[in-house]
């Protein structure tokens, strides 16, 4: 006998999905469907069976296994005392389960504060800057690097909370240049090295099928992968929110990859990816527990190149941004340096204490790691964080092994 | 199909056979005729790719399609798959639409090198592979190594089990488990000692930490293993 006799599918499924889509998965009604015609068609025989149909049906990543789990859980302890009873068919199984949400009808930005309407749909974040210029009566665009400069060599540690703020879009906007790399595909150009047969011949049509001109392709330039590695222990907590902002911003421009560390560490590029910026920094500072703990940039390395993101460091710039303040010994970050250098193109150190007046690489940790940097830049203030992003998506470093610490 | 950056139509749906289209367009012009579009683009210059294949097989069950590593190519190849994957069909402008009689089983392995793409995810049912449970792979290794004996596949399995939980920069995986029973077996090894797994580490150690780690623990793993027997 069937586990789900008695019950409507089609708003079992519904329901399921829109619980689990609430718990942050990225199920579709798509995918309900799906779900619903499967539960028709599989004998369903005991409750391990939903689980899989639904496993399958309804997740589409590792990470929403878990969530898929607990949902599970919660609607089959339930399902034990309500499926089964004839007349619970129009809201089955889940109503039992969180019956609370059923009646907030559209998930708005939560605690925000709301903008102008306060209309059932979230609106862009983008309008509050815009009222804000409004206020102050200067909706110019040239208004932005006449403040940037005025702050843009104060130290990180001396800017105030409004201007932390909008980091962010400054430097998104310095992102505008990116590290690219030759891919395989192949696209028309000019004067191409390669003959592209099938463009040739549509040509040819018009010359009486008498091949006139070759079109010609080149290897299209790509977005190289950028991997940032932040630092965010206690003696990187005055920096911590530029770097996050940096690492937003990196994540909004093109395919970055970022990291958090300090005991620990975490990967960063999933919540900074959504587009309001105080949601992903809140997110972020809830992924990161250990944040301003004590620092182990070698061990969390050797995590990074032992993980599966490992495979992304592959051919990627690498950019470290930390302190050096390691309480690994400098012979493993030396050790681990290598391989991250050989799994690299690129690998620049951002130090915000580089700045300082006569800085000297002499913490263990730094002078170990310099051999295998390209770069060391010093990223104390917004203007040295600009022309730091300004070295790293040029692509063109210095050979290797030529290390200039620029204050 | 093994995927691969910059794979186009051309790799993984269909080519036109350019040299004998222009071979036809010489002969016809030999014969003092004018070809037409439609005389070049029919099915006789066609070349058909692994997708399209698997859309026009005529076979009496629906044919089975293995996409592998989908993560090593890219954006543009995803797109590609969309509607094949949504509609089992395939659009040949010149010729139209490709539609499967019967709708193939593709199967789609990543090794998440790369996130793919939502729109991907919709079109397939998504299933996550942990390594085999001991029982599992027994009997996944006695099938592949037909040559090694009962006792020997069980602690090759074993071991490799407790191998995984060291700090390793690679766990050896399922493949690498077959390679090193095989290289075993091929020794004529009927119980793990440790001259032997230092000997054939090479198939299960894939870097100079790794092997160094695992020398250092064998000693350790082999106790365990005496241990629990």
């Amino acid at each position: 006998m069937s586990v789900l006799s008695g019950v409507d599918r089609a708003s079992f499924a519904i329901g399921l999905t829109d619980r689990l889509r609430r718990r942050g998965a990225s199920a579709t009604t798509g995918d309900a469907a799906v779900f619903a015609a499967a539960l028709e068609r599989s004998p369903l025989e005991e409750p391990l069976d939903v689980y899989w149909v639904g496993r399958l049906c309804l997740v589409h990543r590792a990470c929403e296994i878990p969530i898929w789990d607990e949902l599970y859980r919660l609607v089959f302890e339930a399902v034990e005392l309500d499926v089964g009873r004839p007349g619970s068919s129009a809201r089955g199984a889940p109503s039992a389960a969180a019956d609370d949400e059923r009646l907030a009808p559209v998930r708005g930005t939560d605690g925000g504060p709301e903008q102008g309407s306060a209309l059932p749909w979230a609106t862009l974040p983008a309008l509050q800057t815009a009222v804000e210029a409004e206020d102050e009566g200067v909706a110019l665009p040239q208004r932005l690097p006449s403040e940037l400069s005025a702050i843009g060599d104060q130290p990180f540690d001396a800017l105030d909370p409004a201007d932390l703020a909008r980091l962010g879009e400054w430097l998104e906007q310095a992102f505008s240049r990116w590290p690219t790399r030759r891919s395989r595909r192949l696209e028309p150009r000019t004067g191409g090295p390669y003959v592209d047969l099938r463009r040739t011949l549509g040509r040819a049509r018009r010359t009486g099928w008498e091949p006139a001109v070759l079109v010609r392709s080149a290897h299209r330039r790509r977005p190289r992968r950028l991997v940032l590695v932040c630092d965010v222990s206690r003696s990187m907590e005055a920096y911590a929110t530029s770097y996050l902002h940096l690492m937003r911003a990196a994540v909004q421009a093109s395919d970055a990859e970022v990291f958090a560390f300090a005991t620990e560490l975490s990967r960063l590029t999933p919540v900074l990816a959504h587009r309001s910026v105080d949601v992903a920094l809140e997110r972020a500072g809830a992924v990161v527990t250990d944040r301003f703990g004590g620092t182990r940039i070698a061990s969390n390395l050797t995590t990074l190149l032992r993980s599966r993101h490992g495979d992304l460091l592959r051919g990627a710039v690498v950019v470290i941004a930390s302190d050096g303040w390691d309480s690994d010994p400098p012979e493993q970050l030396d050790r681990v340096m290598a391989r991250l250098r050989r799994r690299a193109y690129r690998v620049f150190w951002l130090n915000p204490r580089a700045g300082a007046e006569g800085f000297e690489p002499r913490v263990g940790a730094m002078a170990a790691a310099l051999p295998y940097c390209d770069r060391l830049l010093p990223a104390h203030t917004l203007r040295a964080l600009v022309d730091a992003i300004a070295v790293v998506s040029d692509g063109r470093a210095p050979p290797t092994g030529s290390v200039t610490a620029r204050a | 199909m093994q995927c691969y950056e910059g794979l186009t139509v051309a790799e993984a749906l269909y080519e036109w056979n350019y040299q004998r289209q222009l071979l036809a367009i010489r002969i016809a012009e030999a014969r003092a005729e004018t070809p037409h579009g439609s005389d070049l683009f029919v099915e006789e210059f066609l070349q058909e790719r692994p997708i399209l294949q698997a859309i026009r097989d005529a076979g009496a069950l629906p044919p089975v399609l293995l996409i592998d590593e989908v993560d090593r190519a890219d954006d543009e190849f995803e797109a590609l798959l969309f509607e094949f994957l949504g509609e089992a069909a395939v659009t040949v402008p010149e010729l139209g639409t490709f539609t499967a009689a019967r709708p193939p089983y593709v199967v789609l392995t990543s090794n998440r090198s790369r996130e793919l793409h939502d729109a991907l995810r919709r079109r397939c049912l998504y299933h996550w592979i942990e390594f085999p449970e001991p029982a599992r792979a027994v009997e996944i290794l006695r099938r592949t190594v037909p040559g090694a004996a009962e006792p020997l596949i069980r602690d090759a399995a074993q071991f490799v089990g407790r191998v995984r939980s060291l700090e390793l920069d690679k766990a050896p995986g399922m493949a690498e488990t077959i390679d090193w029973l095989g290289a075993l077996a091929a020794l004529g090894v009927s119980e793990l000692v440790r001259e032997d797994v230092v000997d054939t580490l090479g198939t299960l150690a894939k870097t100079p930490d790794d092997r160094a780690a695992i020398t250092a623990a064998l000693d350790d793993l082999n106790a365990e293993e005496n241990a629990g027997r």
